[in-house]
């Protein structure tokens, strides 16, 4: 895990920095001028820190080493916030990147800076959310996320045997995602035909203290009247698994989302039944893929089998799996096959190139 | 008699309105007074009176102190990375991360004493300071490696109901409450809250209280940071950023008197539950998420009016003439 | 230049000691650092004179300041407005649902949501004079009710078919480098800065903040004018995040953080550094935009030094808090020395 060095890595890091201060102008002339190859520079910007985007930073680095990049940097704007990942681009296109990875802080409002970085040349794809068209990105490469919401509660409503009351613990209301990940989770209980119930939606839980608070006092009320529990939001699934845990409840029947070790271990030990994985890896290296090949001559193919959301219809699914007991060991083979599998076609599916 | 004497304190009213609160909705759901819930219910309470504590002290000599959260947050990933990286014994990690939250109120209230600037600015800036070292240390990573015996104290209650958690908060409690209220340093605290000017003329070192109380509120703020690691299990970077309303909150419903010089720890004690009983109800009664942050603003300003009718009963009770 | 005091209707006196006092000003320092600043910043980095990069800071900055102002008119009462973000995100919210739901045109939606801007700020004003409460407790409350009724009136959803002129306008780049946002700012400046300086009411204003009974006895009505002034800080909140909404061209319940906290931060430092006191009284127009000037510019520099992201905050915190307490070292100098 990345968090293990920190320590470690803290001294060098502001060693590196040091003498990037000191190189920097240099660097940044060199890197500004437009060589023959490979002079792509990308930047990988999610909406903020969230554990979700760690998967970028290794997977920049593993493209600029295969596709031989001059750089694919994971930069996180230091807050949750759209008008600091705004300044955080703005900043990026002054010191020379010239390719744009990013996941909109607002499916709308991350259009307007978008529009401002193509315009400056620089190509931008949204990644793992999209941006709402219409758009200035070539396309949205992610996890459709009402989907995984719906497969999730489908598995859910499997192992309870098609029947029972669930709840639903779920992110920031402010989030985009939220609404369609609770509109998901009703659309695949209604389906049961009134078997399955949504007994209650907890929202706004994406952060620990009030995700703690919050299902634990849920879990006091209703833990005998219960029967699953499907989270969509990466903090809800820690605490309602590290929950789960503490009442020792195997009764209720839990599907997560994400790869926290602490929903995977819950998952291995038997308080959770699954998680709905993501892949923010894929998205990483497939999207610095992409990025280099649009810079260097080639165009989106117009007839690629794009899917449709209700952002855009240019979105590319990054996959999205279901991972049990059973699998749960072996999860990140599983996800490098889907990413392979992606990366195989990817240019003959979806690029146009000369 | 003794009935009497408790009518006259400045939290009966409070006392009241959380007895009748905790039977109305005990009686409406009855799954609120479970043991379980119970013990759910006091070890948000016991985490919450240690921050409400960190702050009181500041308000009872008329300052504000904007850095709790940020120290909280600070101590937390401290106390949790040291496990995690360094697997420092435990003894060790709650030591270092009790003297970062003390060199952290030191570092405030120093400054503060020394220069005169309003705290409310020096907190306001070391409150970027504390928060960007937190998030250059952690690049908002959590850390996982918290010792188990760690995470079972946060999990682990007595009788089913008690959780351990409630050992450190009344530790807390008791140390404030002797402090305020047998001390002379206590005296002095809120002596130099009622009017500084005063206070120096008798010979207080009002620098030294200045000094003395912020390195006290950075020492509860540690304590609260790493209560909330061993109830989280994790060392979470956002831990302490909605401490903020909280820690204002409850002393303000419990009595304290914002220009300094008048606190109650049973009163905050009362303002926490207040708040904890709130958060919990609007769970059990599935009220609508998007109207819990209009309570929570609702609830402040429902205790200020009380306060003010409780100002008004004083006043009358203070004139029987 | 255009800080003015309350106490005092001093006279220009003669231009030599008014020139002179420029010098020993709070204002002059904080000039001093941003030219210092940005000499560093253009030596080190080569972005930082880029066209775009001048453009992005400018619009940075326009937002910023008017955030202060915001705060600014309120401590000139010696109060604060903690709602400033939940106040403007939601006039903002409530000009996309004219926009969007009573299908009126900009003009008027514009003006109906400065007003309602307004009109939270008063209901702040009116609750801090009639309980007496101090107003940090009031709007740490009104900044959870309002953030809280805003979310629950638009189930978080954001209004995002705005007139396409809304991000146009924030797009618009004047000879290349000039964003009008900048323009609007400095408008509001010399607006501030005439009220303050040249009408009864400004007057009033820093002379109720300044001492309160005293006013009142010279027959100013302090509660009217506080209230005025809370009014005035939700005007200003509305009409920053009106400009922060031409930024998005999305009027998004989210853009001022959870409960508007994001705004606290630079709506206190901005007059902080410029030198308004948070006791009331006494106001610095010029001192409170070159705060903000000097806050955007720091984290603009800083991100293109290369600071990691992460540690870009604390290297900020650091810095500001040095630049208070060299603030306060410069007073003392002063002091000694008798200049001021």
């Amino acid at each position: 895990m990345i968090q293990e060095n920190v320590f470690q890595e803290f001294g060098r890091k502001s060693f590196q920095n040091l003498k990037k201060w000191m190189v920097g102008a240099a660097l940044a002339c060199l890197t500004t001028t437009p060589a023959l190859a490979s002079d792509t520079r990308v930047a990988l910007v999610p909406g903020g820190p969230h554990p979700y985007f760690a998967a970028w930073e290794k997977a920049g680095q593993d493209a600029k080493r295969d596709f031989g990049l001059s750089g694919a940097d994971y930069r996180v704007p230091q807050k949750w916030e759209l008008s600091q990942q705004n300044q955080l681009l703005e900043s990026l296109l002054t010191q020379g990147y010239n390719g744009f990875l990013i996941f909109p802080g607002d499916p709308v409002g991350t259009n307007s800076i978008a529009s401002e970085l193509t315009a400056e040349g620089t190509p931008v794809i949204a990644l793992a959310g999209c941006l709402k068209q219409p758009t200035p990105a070539v396309f949205c490469l992610g996890t459709d996320t009402g989907n995984s919401a719906y497969l999730g509660t489908k598995e859910l409503i499997k192992t309870l045997g098609g029947k029972g009351k669930i709840a639903h613990f779920t992110g920031f209301l402010v989030d985009p995602n939220t609404q369609l990940r609770i509109d998901a989770v009703q659309k695949a209980a209604n389906e049961t035909g009134g078997a399955v119930e949504v007994i209650q939606v907890i929202a706004d839980i994406d952060a620990p203290e009030p995700a703690e608070e919050k299902i634990n006092a849920f879990l006091a009320a209703q833990a005998d009247k219960v029967d699953g529990i499907v989270t969509t939001a990466w903090v809800p699934a820690v605490v309602a698994a590290n929950s789960l845990r503490k009442i020792g409840d195997k009764r209720i029947k839990m599907v997560g989302i994400d790869h926290d070790e602490v929903v995977l271990k819950a998952i291995k030990d038997g308080y959770v039944h699954g998680t709905m994985l993501q892949n923010p890896y894929g998205q990483g290296y497939i999207g610095s893929f992409a990025m280099d090949k649009l810079r260097s001559g080639c165009k989106v193919n117009q007839n690629a089998p794009f899917k449709t959301t209700a952002l855009t219809n240019q979105f590319i699914d990054s996959g999205t799996a279901f991972v049990g007991r059973d699998k749960v060991d072996t999860y990140i083979g599983a996800m490098e096959a889907v990413t392979k599998d992606l990366m195989a076609s990817f240019e003959s599916t979806y690029l146009v190139c000369n | 008699m003794p009935l009497q004497k408790l009518l006259k304190t400045e939290w009966s009213g409070l006392l009241l309105v959380v007895i009748l609160a905790i039977m109305l909705i005990g009686y409406l759901k009855p799954s609120f007074l479970t043991p379980f819930n119970i013990q759910i219910l006091l070890a948000a309470i016991s985490v919450n009176m240690v921050i409400a504590l960190a702050q009181m002290l500041i308000v009872g000599i008329g300052q504000m102190n904007l850095s709790v959260g940020a120290i909280g947050g600070l101590v937390a990933i401290s106390f949790a990375g040291l496990m995690d990286v360094f697997q420092l014994p435990i003894p060790l990690a709650v030591l270092v991360g009790l003297l970062i939250g003390l060199a952290a109120g030191l570092f405030n209230g120093v400054i503060i004493a020394f220069t005169g600037i309003s705290a409310f600015i020096i907190t306001l800036a070391s409150l970027s300071v504390f928060k960007g070292i937190n998030l250059g240390i952690t690049e908002a990573q959590p850390f996982y490696g918290v010792a188990e015996s760690v995470k079972s104290f946060g999990n682990s209650s007595l009788l089913g109901t008690l959780p351990l958690l409630i050992i450190p908060m009344l530790v807390c409690l008791v140390g404030v409450w002797v402090l305020l209220n047998r001390m002379r340093y206590g005296r002095h605290l809120l002596a130099v809250g009622a009017s500084p000017t005063a206070a120096s003329l008798v010979g207080i070192s009002v620098r030294n209280i200045v000094i003395g109380t912020h390195a006290l509120s950075g020492l509860l703020a540690a304590v609260a940071g790493m209560m909330v690691v061993a109830r989280l299990q994790i060392g979470q970077p956002t831990i302490g950023d909605d401490w903020l309303i909280l820690s204002f909150a409850a002393p303000v419903i419990g009595g304290a008197v914002l220009a300094g010089g008048h606190v109650n720890v049973i009163g905050t004690l009362l303002g926490v539950t207040t708040i904890a009983i709130i958060t919990q109800a609007l769970v059990l009664f599935e009220i609508d998420p998007f109207i819990v942050q209009i309570f929570l603003g609702l609830l402040i300003l429902w205790a200020v009016g009380i306060n003010r009718l409780r100002d008004l009963r004083l006043t009358l009770f203070s004139k029987p003439a | 230049m255009s800080s003015a005091q309350g106490s005092s209707t001093k006279s220009m006196g003669s231009d030599q000691s008014s020139i002179r006092k420029f010098f020993f000003s709070n204002e002059f320092g904080l000039l001093f650092l941003i030219v210092v600043f940005a000499t560093i910043f253009a030596l080190l980095t080569t972005g930082f004179t880029s066209r775009f990069n001048l453009y992005a800071l400018g619009r940075n900055i326009s937002i910023d300041v008017v955030i202060g102002f915001s705060m600014m008119v309120v401590i000139v009462t010696g109060g604060l407005n903690l709602s400033v973000g939940s106040i403007g995100v939601s006039a903002v919210m409530f000009g996309g649902w004219l926009l969007e739901g009573m299908g009126s045109n900009l003009p008027v939606a514009f003006i109906f949501l400065l007003l309602g801007g307004a009109l939270l700020g008063a209901i702040n004003g009116v609750m801090v004079v009639r309980t007496g409460v101090h107003s940090f407790i009031i709007t740490l409350a009104t900044m959870s009710v309002y953030f809280g009724l805003m979310i629950w009136l638009t189930q978080a959803e954001a209004f995002r078919n705005l007139p396409p002129e809304v991000a146009t306008f924030g797009r618009t780049k004047i000879y290349g480098y000039l964003s009008p946002l900048l323009l609007i700012s400095l408008g509001v400046a010399i607006l501030l800065a005439i009220l303050y300086r040249y009408t009864s009411l400004g007057r009033n204003m820093l002379a109720a903040g300044a001492n309160p009974t005293a006013a009142e006895l010279s027959g100013v009505n302090v509660k009217r004018t506080f209230i005025l002034c809370h009014a005035l800080s939700g005007l200003l909140a509305a009409l920053a995040a009106t400009m922060l909404t031409c930024r998005t061209g999305a009027a998004i319940p989210s853009m001022t953080g959870h409960i508007g906290q994001d705004w606290l931060l630079p709506a206190f430092l901005a007059p902080v550094l410029g030198g308004t006191l948070l006791s009331g009284g006494k106001v610095s127009v010029l001192g409170t935009f070159f705060g903000a000037v000097l806050v955007s510019l720091l984290t603009n520099g800083l991100l293109l030094l290369q600071v990691s992201e992460f540690w870009v905050q604390a290297v900020l915190g650091a810095l500001l808090l040095s630049a208070v307490l060299l603030e306060k070292l410069r007073n003392v100098v002063l002091l000694q020395n008798r200049f001021i």
